[in-house]
């Protein structure tokens, strides 16, 4: 664990975001706040705004409203070099891995460590090729992106995330697309780092395993707003009916109802209600 | 809706412009370093390697213009004319403007697809978290290096171009290559080839200026790379040929 | 001039290194040029961790280029005392199974 004394007791603090995409609200007043060494899980249905809350915590949109503090800094009164001392503190792994395509993955991952550190080129190489290490691709630092499979590229994505050794990480989507095994070994790299670098993370995710596997606390969002925030016991145990949809615990087993069911099958203007 | 949205594009390729020159001025200060490699690499890949098309259509281009100019001075009787005639609007007006039709089709296209699949695979979504300035990284590159190129390779044109004229005129004129060359040089002032070179580094700016913006608000995957691709390298050719026509006004003043 | 967070204990034959407090990118090249100026000077160096409050990827980086530097040199370089955090980073890395920690 880090004892790193100034790194406060909430690292991310979300008040009261809102935000629109034209005329759309996509954000209604979202609350959310994480503690140093949570791993916060953020689950919804698409189109509840998750990815959009992810984006506004990293600083890539502009909410309509509401304030967003991270490491005890608002991210919107915060001057240049104090954002890039708090970007180096912060490491993103995309759904995509968006690995930087003209680079070999060792370029990739030394980047962050090229454009802000003054290290000597050997000590660039190890860290980079330590961080390949940690996340099981040891040796693979001179293939193109364009070479790796998709479960490399995230694990490639997650070592550059993770090489300025930052107190936040955030995930968008980490074990989407992949195959169950691959998938949980992602799930146990996010805990053994948070175990032993004692970082903080948000994870946006859909995959219910994954997030009951991870998770110290699960925010649930509906329609941009914060259906639930609690413990896996606490979520699994809601008896909240959007809730239960998402966790799929109806739907196929329950009763059918034969005329809505035909309805869906032969009106040609048919919508969910 | 149409115009609207291309008013915000040329308000926002001239904010790419601005800002180029303004992290390319206090950059260092705010750990923003413009790589001398990068640029280097862009004048090799839009200025050099472009070397061999650029000086083959000059060429070809010489050689049509004193087909041309010999059949129609030929009515006055004129045709001793032909080289003045050649030097001057070639490096005045054709080398320019093929050059920048050309670039704009190799290079104007390539950053519009290059910066376009990354906004559409996150990839400036990571710069931007991990403090990389996208303009910085993206756009002041590629605008250094065409700044640069374009001029070199306007001044290959010229030489191949005239060497075209040449080639095709020389029997008419009754003269020797290497006679035909020197007296072309000398009929030339430095406000003729200067003319050539200004607007040669406006068509660079306006080359990366449009590829970027376009390459920039892609949205739509892949296909929507295509699109902005084919979009990139029209817009700007009539960009070209209308700042063409802009800055021959006011340089013949 | 040594840094203030590195003690020396110097003889003959060995050099042992006291680190204490943070090592982190603010001193992590003090901590290289000192253990590999150690290395030239004396054939074996010991690095005493106990003291290490928390250390980062450069930190353990300039530990890993002295090991590289003492094997090719034919010298001896050992870690001793590392703390809790220190030897959960070095497990994360698998580098528990490359240093020689006493």
């Amino acid at each position: 664990m880090t004892t790193d004394n100034h790194t406060p007791e909430t690292v991310i603090s979300v008040k009261q975001l809102v935000t629109h995409y034209g005329m759309r609200k996509i954000l209604d007043g979202v609350d959310m706040d994480v503690k140093r060494g949570e791993i916060r899980v953020i689950m919804g249905g698409s189109g509840s705004g998750k990815s959009t809350l992810l984006w506004h915590i990293l600083g890539l949109y502009e909410p309509t409203k509401g304030e967003i503090e991270l490491l005890g800094q608002n991210i919107h009164q915060i001057n240049f070099n104090d954002n890039l001392k708090l970007k180096q503190n912060i490491g993103v792994s995309f759904q995509s891995g968006a690995l930087f395509s003209s680079m070999t993955v060792g370029e990739n991952v030394a980047l962050p460590l090229r454009e802000f550190t003054d290290l000597d080129e050997n000590t660039i190489r190890i860290i980079s090729r330590m961080k390949l290490e940690v996340v099981n691709l040891g040796g693979f630092h001179k293939l193109m992106p364009a070479q790796l499979s998709g479960g490399m590229i995230k694990r490639a994505a997650l070592a550059r995330a993770i090489v300025m050794d930052p107190k936040l990480l955030f995930f968008d989507e980490p074990s989407a697309g992949l195959d169950p095994v691959v998938a949980s070994e992602i799930d146990d790299l996010i805990l053994s780092l948070r175990d032993t670098m004692g970082m903080s993370m948000v994870v946006v995710t859909h995959e219910l395993d994954s997030a009951f596997k991870i998770a110290d606390k699960i925010t649930v969002l509906d329609n941009g707003k914060n259906l639930i925030t609690g413990t896996v016991e606490e979520i699994q145990q809601s008896d909240n009916k959007r809730v239960m949809d998402l966790l799929q615990r109806r739907s196929r087993h329950d009763k059918l109802n034969p005329s809505e069911y035909l309805k869906r099958l032969t009106q040609e203007n048919y919508t969910l209600s | 809706m149409w115009s609207y949205q291309a008013i915000e594009r040329v308000g926002f390729a001239i904010r790419l412009f601005w800002d180029s020159f303004y992290w390319l001025i206090i950059g260092r200060r705010y750990q923003q370093k413009i790589r001398l490699r990068q640029v280097v690499e862009q004048v090799r890949v839009n200025g050099f390697d472009a070397l061999p098309i650029v000086m083959t259509l000059a060429f070809v281009v010489g050689m049509m213009l004193s087909i041309q100019l010999l059949y129609a001075l030929s009515d006055f009787g004129a045709e001793s004319q032909v080289l003045l005639a050649i030097a001057k609007s070639v490096t005045r007006e054709f080398s320019p403007l093929i050059t920048g039709v050309i670039v704009a089709g190799r290079s104007g296209a390539a950053i519009a697809a290059r910066i376009g699949s990354q906004v559409v695979s996150q990839e400036v979504d990571a710069l931007k978290v991990i403090g990389i300035v996208p303009v910085r990284y993206l756009v002041l590159p590629p605008l250094l290096g065409l700044m640069i190129s374009m001029p070199l390779l306007v001044v290959s044109a010229d030489v191949m171009a005239i060497f075209g004229g040449a080639i095709f005129s020389v029997s008419k004129l009754d003269m020797s290559i290497s006679a035909y060359m020197v007296e072309s040089f000398n009929v030339l002032i430095v406000g003729d080839v200067m003319q050539g070179l200004i607007k040669s580094v406006v068509f660079g700016v306006i080359i990366v200026l449009v590829g970027a913006t376009t390459g920039f608000h892609v949205t739509g995957g892949a296909e929507g790379v295509g699109k902005a691709t084919t979009s990139a390298v029209v817009i700007s050719i009539s960009f070209i040929v209308l700042a063409d026509m802009i800055a021959s006004y006011f340089l013949t003043q | 001039m040594t840094p203030d967070f590195i003690q020396f204990d110097k003889s003959d034959q060995q050099t042992t290194l006291f680190i204490s407090g943070e090592v982190d990118l603010s001193n992590s090249a003090e901590l290289r040029k000192t253990i590999l100026g150690a290395l030239k000077t004396t054939d074996s160096v010991k690095v005493n961790l106990s003291g290490v409050d928390y250390i980062d990827s450069s930190g353990i980086a300039a530990m890993v280029e002295g090991l590289q530097f003492a094997n090719s040199n034919g010298k001896k370089f050992s870690l001793t005392a590392p703390s809790q955090q220190v030897n959960s980073i070095l497990r994360l890395a698998r580098l528990d199974q490359v240093f020689d920690i006493e």
